[in-house]
């Protein structure tokens, strides 16, 4: 499903985020990047949704070469990909209702589909009781479940997902873990990075573990 | 799932249309630079077209006057021709020996007596002759009146060389400052208007950005901005045509008479509202496209 080769990334004038990576994610497979605050993790994920481009390597996505990809074939692909950012990327002027519609709406999901849709993943989220909330109403932990629920309502073929626990108390941690697994055993492919250690050790399963931009 | 294509033009209008009222005090401002801009620039607009009109009008003065021999030989319609043929005439209005005297009979009321005794007419039959305004310029008039001149009918061509020379100068004068003027408003203009719609658009990187990310087509991020573009132009149109309208009012009694003509409305109203109206759109439109750009190679 994802493929790496040798990729590299440096920002602009910084010192390299990301050497020489080589990995592969199997298609319906739950993945853990892993590493301390700023290994590189949150790159990896945006180089895998083509919102930073590598300095050097390949990636193959969903059978896509990403860095040889016209840019008129890059919202096609995205919308087959949920992605949860670490910073969440709401869009404040709209409603929490309508920021996770966002996403069906750029495919042309039919109104009475969305309606229904984003109702459902409201519930999911518990967060039927906000639906008219602007994102800046809500806490962190309900602006995250925003931001998840946006990336899980259009049934992505692949997650990426950015510390989704990162502002969440460890219970409703677990739930949103559990919403992955689900979506995971369904056949979503889903990649999640996380520093939380205690996520690791309840969900053992591949990982991917990063230090100082080197697979580790 | 349902509906993988993209995104169909009622969500795109109906997500500009909201972006619209979102956005509303941008669009409002952004109008108003338009409104302003446009104002200051049709009012020389104004000024320059009046003036142009004024001097070219003088030009009508420029007249060349040939006079013919007695016996010229071809008939007065086929010297008519020849002379409209040369290059640079306009016009030229044949006047006969007996028209010539006809009119100096008139010019002499009361005093005819100066006239007996003068049995053959002595005045010749005269061509008044224009030419086009480009031909007004000293160096071209003389080559226009060179051409009447080698004519074998052609007795003498009477011009002022003087006048010629003074109005050519005056139009060169009024040409220079009409384009140096103009450069500089227009080149001022259209840095307000970028710098203004480039901060909206500015202010809005992180919303193009998130919608490009959740896969959003370029064309569903950029249709908010081509309306909004389309509304600012249209409402800073109608504003500058009710600035000017308004500022007119205001001050044409104040303005001297004899400078009056430089504020009237050299053009057809619904044709300067359209071109107000359609400059504003391409201006908001296009800036706006322009500045967005390097904001959706996410
Ligand atoms: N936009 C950026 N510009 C410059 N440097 C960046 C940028 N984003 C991340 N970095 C740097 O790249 C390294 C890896 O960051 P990141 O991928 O965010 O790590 P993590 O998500 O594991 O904490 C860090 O040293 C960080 O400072
Ligand atoms: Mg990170």
């Amino acid at each position: 499903m994802i493929q790496m080769f040798h990729v590299s990334k440096t920002y602009e004038g910084g010192t390299p985020a990301l050497t020489d990576i080589t990995l592969k994610v199997q298609k319906g497979e739950f993945v853990f990047i892993t590493g301390p605050s700023g290994a590189g993790k949150s790159t990896l994920l945006k180089i895998m949704c083509g919102s930073e481009a590598p300095t050097e390597g390949q990636i193959i996505l969903d059978g896509r070469n990403y860095v040889r990809i016209p840019p008129e074939e890059l919202p096609p692909l995205r919308r087959r990909i949920g992605f949860v950012f670490q910073d969440f990327k709401l869009l404040p002027r709209k409603t929490v209702f309508e920021n996770i519609a966002l996403s069906l709406k750029v495919m042309g999901a039919p109104p009475s589909e969305i309606k229904k849709r984003v109702t459902r993943m409201l519930s999911y989220v518990r967060l039927q009781h906000r639906a008219n909330f602007k994102p800046l109403q809500l806490s962190g932990g309900e602006q995250q479940r925003v931001a998840i629920a946006r990336a899980l309502v259009k049934d992505p073929a692949i997650i990426l997902a950015d510390e989704p626990t990162g502002n969440l108390d460890p219970e409703l941690s677990v739930q949103i873990i559990e919403l992955f697994r689900e979506v995971n055993s369904r056949g979503t492919t889903v990649v999640v990075a996380t520093h939380d250690k205690g996520l690791l050790e309840r969900y053992a399963r591949h990982s991917i573990a990063l230090d100082a931009g080197r697979l580790a | 799932m349902a509906g993988t294509g993209s995104a169909n033009i009622f969500y795109v209008v109906s997500d500009a249309l909201s972006s619209l009222r979102e956005n509303k005090g941008t669009t409002v401002l952004t109008s108003f630079t338009l409104g302003f801009s446009l104002a200051i620039f049709s009012l020389f607009a104004f000024v320059i077209t009046n003036l142009n009109a004024v001097v070219k009008s003088w030009g009508d003065r420029t007249q060349v006057i040939a006079y013919v021999k007695n016996d010229p030989g071809p008939s007065p319609e086929a010297m008519k021709e020849r002379i409209l043929r040369m290059e640079g005439v306009r016009s030229a209005d044949f006047t006969s020996k007996e028209k010539a005297l006809n009119e100096l009979r008139l010019e002499l009321k009361g005093h005819e007596g100066i006239l007996e005794g003068v049995d053959s007419n002595p005045l010749p039959a005269s061509f008044e002759i224009r030419v086009h305004d480009e031909y007004i310029e000293p160096a071209r008039l003389e080559s226009v009146v060179k051409g009447i001149e080698a004519e074998a009918w052609v007795e003498e061509v009477q011009y002022s060389k003087e006048w010629a020379e003074k109005l050519a100068s005056f139009l060169r004068f009024v040409k220079l400052v009409a384009a140096g003027t103009g450069a500089f408003l227009a080149a001022a203009t259209l840095f307000i208007i970028s710098n203004t719609i480039r901060l909206a658009v500015y202010a809005r990187k992180d919303e193009i950005e998130i919608m490009k990310l959740v896969g959003a087509s370029d064309m569903y991020v950029k249709a908010p901005f081509v309306i909004e573009g389309v509304v600012q132009g249209v409402l800073g149109g109608l504003l500058a045509m009710g600035i000017l309208a308004t500022g007119r009012a205001a001050i044409m009694g104040q303005v001297p008479a004899y400078l009056r003509f430089a504020l009237e409305m050299p053009y057809p109203v619904p044709v300067f509202m359209a071109v107000l109206a359609a400059s504003g759109v391409v201006m908001g439109v296009a800036g706006s496209l322009i500045s967005m750009n390097r904001f959706l190679k996410v």
